[in-house]
């Protein structure tokens, strides 16, 4: 675990665009206590900006009425809610048994060594971020990755190679 | 009294409280359970696993104390060896990452951790990695600082800002040994009972600026006091102590459990209020702005109410029962009329739902008891034909302006009785120096008409009369204590069957006594 306590500040105001405005207003009937949006807004927040910021935690305790230091601590506490900006395509690579058994290291390492993208960074460019996640649930077809939300199966370095010159 | 009911602890029968969570039960009858997380105000939280017990009933071998109630039979375990290990192992846990910085923690004497450490644990470090580094003298606002590494995530204080003053500005961040306390970056502490967290925490993570470094702990005596800061008389612990060739100071105030009136916590203001008892005292009798002896102030006061014509009294809403009555007894015996007008206490909007009141006074519901009158109109009729005015410890200048006071009181002879210096004592043609509250022994009656008594906490090096002991040498016939208790025995009939020393420490509720008609 590393310490995800500092926020960063775009020193702009956040607001949920229209989509994501109305999305939020549809959750929120759904639960009888209002902090409970607290989740869905930090993904309406990550789905919206790629990234969660100091603005955009505050915007959304005010927004649900509770206290900024509780969309703190859920925002800090998972980590699948960045803290950070990420690149362009951020790609996911399966670290748990079967994905680890069907050669992830060869995928991780072709990306490090060949890409310079190091798991846990952002690529100078900006381009591409790197994360080893936890299971992904495609244990079947292992090893997996996944781009942006979307998955690629059966994957190895050849195929990855092919699939990094479409993602422009 | 609540049922009680018998059970066992380590094989011996105690007779406990039911219902009550066994930390609170047990720690009744003097058996003490270790506990980080758990405080009586903020209910049982069960995070930190300190307070794990045995119970012999079948249950599973280990259930946290703080969210178990006391039953009938119970039969628990404290000592047996796979409790012993369990306490040990917590407190390893609690230790990996904390620095042993004691000699310089602000805590130390008063820590949990520190005295479960001598008391469960004794044992060295097993770690050999590097501890986790986090922050330190991290600035909350409101006066509170913070060292994250110190902190055990027992998380009262997270709990405090939730629960009791429903600010939340305090949250625990991140997760695993990550995990810290802190604010939301720009929304400090941001409330008016958050010098609490810091008697809250267990551990030195929590520290108040103004106390921080001044004092180690265990030097400091610890007397019990109220709180003159409003007129609810939050119950308090004045921590004083004189240093060598010093005088006795105080160097905090704390709130003290009194469940009648304040509960476990006090306001920001009335823990700082200490600073007026060491701060800006009058300490020299003056005539005519010239040092003199008290005996000469005294007899030069006397003069003075001889040739008055007119005297005025003007008492404080400060003043204890004791006080009141024998100024009172001295304006009969000189024929003065008495006033205690002070609005200027009065802060209209200040107060809360909670423990900070309106009133910055501690004792108008004394002044009404004796009926002194405290209107404007009345004071200010009597001070145009007044040409003596004898002010016992009433800041006049929080109720007018330094230019209207110098108007008011132009052709008038002032004999001002003071523990603080103010505009008026600046005026006064005799000033005489009198004991702040910690100084002397006495009884309130606070907003709710719970009348509460004090001891004298303080030993000054120069002691000061109070101003009762002034009233008496100025001629006042109440010349002592028993005199001054036998007409507050007339005046409260509460009290007329009982005895000072039986005053119950929590206070005497003159509501829920047959004496209720006293204030109607």
């Amino acid at each position: 675990m590393s310490d995800r306590s500092q926020l960063i500040s775009t020193g702009k105001p956040f607001a949920f665009d229209q989509q994501r405005d109305k999305e939020f207003e549809r959750l929120a009937k759904r639960y009888p206590i209002r902090e409970s949006m607290i989740l869905p807004s930090l993904w309406l927040v990550q789905e919206q900006e790629g990234w969660v910021s100091q603005e955009s935690i505050a915007y959304i305790a005010d927004r649900i009425g509770t206290f900024a230091s509780k969309v703190y601590e859920a925002a800090t506490f998972y980590t699948m809610y960045h803290l950070h900006p990420m690149g362009k395509f951020h790609i996911c690579v399966c670290r748990t048994l079967s994905c680890w058994l069907r050669g992830k290291q060869e995928i991780v390492d072709y990306l490090k060594d060949e890409v310079g993208i190091v798991p846990g960074q952002v690529r100078d460019d900006g381009k591409y971020s790197l994360e080893e996640v936890e299971c992904l649930g495609h244990c079947g077809t292992a090893p997996v990755v996944q781009i942006n939300g979307k998955f690629h199966e059966n994957m190895d370095v050849e195929k990855l190679k092919v699939l990094l010159t479409t993602l422009q | 009294m609540s049922d009680m009911v018998k059970l066992f602890v380590n094989g011996v029968e105690v007779e406990v409280e039911a219902g009550k969570n066994l930390i609170d039960a047990v720690g009744a009858v003097g058996i003490e359970i270790p506990h980080l997380c758990y405080h009586p105000a903020l209910g049982a939280d069960g995070n930190c696993r300190m307070c794990l017990v045995g119970i012999e009933d079948g249950r599973p071998p280990l259930v946290p104390a703080c969210k178990t109630p006391a039953q009938e039979g119970m039969k628990v375990l404290l000592d047996a060896e796979h409790i012993k290990k369990i306490q040990r192992d917590v407190m390893e846990l609690e230790l990996i990452n904390h620095p042993i910085d004691c000699p310089v923690c602000d805590q130390a004497g008063e820590c949990s951790l520190q005295d479960y450490y001598m008391d469960y644990d004794q044992r060295e470090s097993r770690m050999t990695v590097a501890q986790v580094n986090k922050n330190k003298k991290m600035d909350f606002g409101c006066g509170v600082v913070h060292d994250q590494e110190r902190c055990v995530l027992c998380g009262r204080c997270v709990r405090f800002c939730r629960e009791i003053t429903k600010t939340g500005e305090l949250g625990i961040i991140n997760r695993t040994d990550e995990s810290r306390v802190n604010i939301f970056p720009g929304r400090p502490l941001e409330n008016r009972y958050a010098v609490n967290v810091v008697d809250l925490c267990p551990v030195g993570a929590m520290t108040s600026s103004d106390f921080r470094f001044q004092q180690r702990v265990w030097f400091l005596k610890k007397s019990p006091g109220i709180c003159h800061g409003c007129s609810k008389g939050c119950n308090i612990t004045i921590d004083h102590n004189r240093q060598k060739y010093e005088d006795d100071i105080i160097y905090r105030l704390r709130p003290r459990l009194n469940q009648q009136v304040n509960g476990y916590f006090m306001c920001d203001e009335g823990r700082l209020s200490y600073k007026q008892q060491n701060e800006n005292r009058v300490t020299q009798v003056l005539i005519d702005k010239s040092e003199a002896s008290i005996n000469d102030a005294i007899q030069s006061c006397l003069a003075k109410i001889e040739n008055s014509s007119s005297p005025l009294i003007l008492v404080s809403p400060n003043c204890s029962l004791e006080q009141l009555v024998a100024i009172k007894a001295l304006a009969d015996q000189i024929d003065a009329p008495i006033s205690g007008y002070s609005d200027g206490y009065i802060k209209a909007g200040d107060g809360d739902d909670y423990l900070i009141q309106d009133d910055k006074s501690a004792n108008r519901a004394g002044l009404n008891l004796l009926e002194i009158d405290t209107t404007k109109a009345k004071f200010e009729e009597r001070l145009a034909t007044a040409d003596l005015l004898i002010n016992f410890d009433n800041d006049l200048s929080l109720s007018y302006s330094d230019t209207e006071l110098k108007e008011m009181l132009s052709d008038t002879v002032i004999i001002a009785l003071s523990s603080q210096k103010n505009y008026l004592t600046d005026l006064a043609n005799i000033l005489i120096p009198l004991a702040a509250y910690s100084e002397y022994a006495g009884s309130l009656i606070n907003c709710d008409n719970i009348l509460q008594t004090f001891d004298k906490a303080l030993s000054k090096n120069a002691p000061l009369d109070d101003a009762a002991i002034v009233a008496a040498k100025l001629g006042g016939p109440m010349k002592n204590a028993t005199d001054i208790f036998c007409e507050l025995q007339k005046l409260i009939p509460a009290l007329s069957n009982t005895e000072l020393q039986n005053i119950p420490a929590e206070g005497l509720n003159l509501n829920n006594s047959e004496a209720s008609n006293v204030t109607a």
